[in-house]
């Protein structure tokens, strides 16, 4: 036998035993799943990098894991985080099915290192790769796993959509900005994203479904079921990553705890009711900044998703019951608020049959439903904080009543300037009223409510400390003020507010 | 001199030979223009600019680290297998200088391809820096692609102690306490003191006087950083606190005032100060006004650090090479020593595990502290023991010892935050490194290098 045909018949039997190990191969991939002794799900997608690191190191994947996390951990206890992302890349290639190493790098950019940062952009920047690295990449590998699911779901809740980081209302701004050409100027157009039609549409279609990874469709689904919610908010997002780990649980029920179910529907009925609490963004054009409202179109289902959680859990039924309670003391109170007395009427009468053995009214001990009146509720709740007898007080509350009328009517909020005008001449009213003496005089007076509502106007309009010129002119044109001069505004002849002072109330050390 | 030089160019010869140079030049040419492609950054042109300064001098330092050793053990030992060392050993020329001639030969090596690796992640810094906006550009060469040098406040230990003498003093005239707890007392004493430094009660300022050691002129028009990092006992539930900042003498300089910050405490916080706020002597008024319901500490060794620029980076990144060159210096010469008294698989085997425990110096200082090589219990906080502690923690202690005289130097950590080596670092590092540990090795290896016999028949043949 020749050397070259020596040599092919050995390249022969190798691709013969390569074949076998194969063939092998798959019988012990069975075998170890059946005895839960690895995961040996085979990457899908994966790019060639991945496949061969997770192939060719084995088991020595672990100890080079060990190291990168060691290494991780060093950097951040010296505050250098510009290798956190690399060395978290690497470690989920390195275990890209090991869903805790995704959970604790997600919520160590989210949570830990963005805190760390005292610009909010840079916050942002991390708040983001967080989201990125479970969205596009946990779940990239790890398609059905339930608690990738709810960890991103509860980066929108807690970190992006709750007031806990200071940084709250930039991560809100920017995810409404980074939404807002899919989802409209209003947040709950997806029809375009479903169907679109036209080149453009279709391109805003391609790029919203790789960037954020989102299925029209799936929106559109979430929204009947728990909305309409806006999209432009985060609580939207999380619910719909909620939403899409139960879907994910019902293709593998066996492989899914309760537990997980059971956080993933409350990741749900949390940030519905945050949404309901502030799932509405206002754009104030003039300065070019979002306020949030509530979302009182979402009022039935909140109500309906607690009633399904004292259903599904009876043994928090109690502790759910009391939030339940809060709840429809808060959709009351908005609604009127908004100017909405037939809703709030409704609502009020829901509480009333639900919970009619319940006071309504904190430190009020007769306050059952059937003992007060919507007028007396919507006063008493506004007034919760405000020590009655405390006239700078109320007198505070009331400008901040006026002054947040005229923010919605600038901004074309009608019902919302009806309703919180209408507060605060209730508030004035039973200010006066509680404290008025045996004879009518009253003991600690407040100015004359049209002087305090001078005051506040005259504060909006003045030309040099006031709102934006646009919002200005527009406050003008709706309570036909006519045009700016030059002279100084009437409505300051009201009570002058303290001096501002810079000065600490300091002592520096000697 | 000549023969040394002689046995440097038989090193050369011999590397180019077997296309060490070459492969190796390749190689860290490879790594600083991959590596850009490779690595994800944070997506600043800051953090990018810090990896990859990081990563490519990390690459270039293991490759040049590991060839170096393998070439120092091989040039000298495969010499002596092969008896080519015969050749040399017979001529006029001492052991000494076959050993020198060599580590002069691989250092020479290592210093060219240092500098052209250096060279290259150079012009990829800079060429990339000019592709930015001009803000970035301008933020990037004041934060990163700079040397910052650092000033703090003067040392208080003095007015410490004496703080503590008086109070000391003045306690024991009213409650005299027993010799035996004086000592105690004391302490506690100096640890409130030195609280007072440190602590800003809420509602309080803290001032800082920081002597930046040069007249105004210097830092004309030159903007500033702060470094900070407060501790505090307490949480708070978005896990910062508010801190504002004036800095400037509003009496004698101009003055700044920060919008109030959210800032995180156990962290280094750097933000910009804007230019000419010192006062005519160089001394920079800093100033804290903390709002929030509970205390921060301030430490006092890095609780507030100015940085200031010292120089330019291209001077100071070929210091850092310098340093980086010191370490090749040394790996050379333990690489020499270890092939001057064994053979090469052995010796490169020596070398390695040496490089390993110097790397392991985490390792060896954890055991220190925690007086034990045996794990205590995490849960209890109880230490570990071991029988061989008696032995292995004062070996541990003297092994960190002699590596501390290598790794307390860090360039490549200084480079990529943008902090100054000053020339002297490089002249101590030269000296610590090189003269005296590097020396040490090498004149061992020249001592067993000069009492081998090289004419006894060798394994290999």
């Amino acid at each position: 036998m020749n050397a070259r045909t020596k040599k092919i018949l050995l390249v022969l039997l190798a691709v013969l035993l390569l074949l076998g190990s194969g063939q092998m191969q798959k019988s012990m991939n069975v075998e170890r799943a059946q005895l839960g002794l690895t995961h040996v799900a085979v990457l899908e997608n994966a790019p060639p990098m991945l496949a061969f690191t997770t192939v060719a190191l084995g088991g020595f994947r672990g100890l080079i894991s060990n190291l990168l996390w060691m290494r991780a951990n060093d950097l951040q206890q010296d505050d250098k985080f510009f290798e956190a992302v690399q060395l978290a890349t690497w470690i989920t290639e390195l275990e890209p099915h090991f869903t805790q190493v995704w959970l604790f790098l997600g919520w160590n950019m989210a949570y830990n290192i963005s805190v760390k940062f005292k610009d909010f952009s840079d916050r942002w920047r991390w708040v983001d790769r967080g989201i990125i690295l479970l969205r596009d990449e946990g779940l990239h590998y790890n398609p059905d796993d339930v608690l990738i699911y709810r960890e991103l779901s509860w980066f929108y809740q807690h970190k992006m959509g709750q007031n806990l980081d200071d940084a709250n209302m930039y991560y809100k701004q920017q995810w409404a900005e980074a939404m807002k050409p899919y989802f409209g100027v209003n947040g709950t157009n997806f029809d375009d994203l479903i169907q679109p039609q036209g080149a453009a549409a279709l391109k805003l279609q391609h790029d919203f479904t790789n960037e954020f990874k989102m299925n029209p469709v799936f929106i559109r689904q979430v929204d009947a079921k728990y909305g309409p919610l806006d999209w432009r908010l985060p609580e939207a997002h999380a619910i719909y990553w909620a939403a899409l780990g139960l879907d994910a649980a019902t293709r593998h029920p066996d492989k899914v705890k309760q537990d997980d179910l059971m956080t993933l529907r409350r990741s749900i009925y949390q940030s519905v009711f945050q949404a309901f609490h502030h799932g509405r963004l206002i754009t104030n054009p003039f300065q070019q900044t979002y306020s949030l409202g509530p979302n009182l179109e979402l009022i039935p289902q909140v109500d309906a998703a607690y009633v399904q959680m004292m259903d599904a859990e009876p043994s928090m039924r109690d502790h759910i019951g009391t939030a339940h309670r809060n709840f429809l003391r808060d959709a009351v109170y908005f609604l009127y608020e908004n100017n909405r007395i037939s809703d709030a009427t409704k609502w009020f009468k829901e509480l009333a049959d639900r919970y009619p053995d319940k006071t309504i009214i904190e430190n009020d001990t007769n306050s059952y439903p059937r003992n007060v009146s919507l007028d007396e509720f919507a006063i008493a709740t506004a007034q919760i904080d405000v020590n009655e007898t405390s006239q700078e007080r109320v007198t505070s509350a009331i400008q901040g009543l006026l002054s947040r009328a005229y923010y919605e009517l600038a901004i074309g909020q009608d019902d919302r300037y009806a309703g919180y005008k209408l507060l605060s001449g209730k508030v004035y009213q039973r200010y006066v009223s509680k404290t008025a003496g045996a004879n009518g005089e009253k003991r600690i007076p407040l100015p004359p409510f049209d002087v305090l509502n001078k005051f506040v106007l005259g504060e909006l309009l003045d030309t040099q400390r006031g709102v934006p010129y646009a919002m200005r002119a527009v406050l003008r044109t709706h309570l036909s003020l006519g045009p700016e001069t030059n002279a100084p505004a009437a409505a300051l002849i009201g009570p002058v507010r303290a001096p501002v002072t810079n000065t600490p109330a300091v002592k520096p050390i000697e | 001199m000549q023969p040394l030089f002689a046995m440097a160019g038989l090193t050369w010869k011999a590397a180019f030979r077997f296309r060490l140079f070459l492969v190796l030049a390749l190689l860290l040419l490879a790594s600083v223009i991959g590596l850009p492609l490779l690595i994800q950054d944070d997506g600043t042109a800051r953090g990018f600019t810090q990896i990859l300064l990081t990563y490519t001098l990390s690459a270039i330092t293991g490759l040049l680290g590991l060839s170096t050793l393998w070439l120092a053990c091989g040039t000298l030992a495969r010499d002596i297998e092969e008896c080519q060392i015969q050749v040399l050993a017979t001529k006029p020329v001492a052991r000494w200088q076959i050993w020198l001639g060599k580590w002069l030969g691989i250092m020479s090596l290592n210093a060219v391809l240092l500098a052209l690796a250096g060279l290259s992640v150079f012009a990829l810094l800079q060429w990339r820096a000019s592709h930015l906006p001009a803000g970035i550009q301008r933020e990037l060469r004041s934060e990163v692609l700079v040397a910052r040098g650092e000033a703090r406040e003067p040392n208080h230990d003095a007015q410490i102690a004496e703080d503590t003498e008086r109070t000391l003093q003045e306690r024991l005239k009213t409650n005299p306490v027993d010799k035996a707890d004086l000592a105690e007392v004391r302490k506690q004493i100096r640890e409130q003191v030195r609280a007072a430094f440190q602590i800003v009660p809420p509602g309080y300022t803290r001032q800082w006087q920081i002597e930046l050691g040069h007249p105004k002129s210097y830092f004309q028009n030159q903007p500033l950083q702060l470094r900070i990092k407060f501790n505090t006992a307490d949480h708070s539930a978005s896990g910062t606190f508010i801190g504002a900042w004036q800095v400037g003498d509003p009496n004698n300089t101009n003055f700044w005032r920060s919008e109030p910050m959210s800032l995180a405490p156990d962290t280094f916080h750097e933000f910009p100060i804007p230019a000419n706020l010192c006062d005519p002597a160089g001394r920079l008024t800093v100033v804290f006004y903390n709002p929030n319901q509970t205390s921060l500490l301030f430490p006092m060794d890095d609780g507030m650090t100015v940085l200031f620029p010292e120089g330019g980076f291209a001077l100071n990144f070929a210091r850092g090479l310098g340093i980086i060159l010191c370490w090749m210096a040394l790996l050379a010469a333990l690489g020499l020593t270890a092939a001057s008294f064994l053979s090469f698989p052995v010796a490169a085997f020596f070398s390695l595990a040496m490089l390993l425990v110097g790397l392991s110096s985490g390792t060896l200082a954890d055991a220190v502290d925690s007086g034990s090589v045996a794990a205590g219990n995490e849960e209890t906080g109880a230490a570990g023991h071991s029988s061989v502690d008696i032995f292995l923690i004062p070996a541990f202690k003297a092994t960190l010892a002699v590596i501390s005289l290598a790794g307390n130097y860090s360039p490549i950590d200084s480079l990529s935050t943008g902090r100054s080596i000053p020339w002297s670092e490089l002249g101590m590092a030269f000296v610590q490194i090189d003269l005296l540990l590097g020396g040490v090795i090498a004149l061992g290896g020249i001592f067993f290098f000069s009492r081998r016999e090289l004419a006894t028949a060798q394994g290999t043949q």
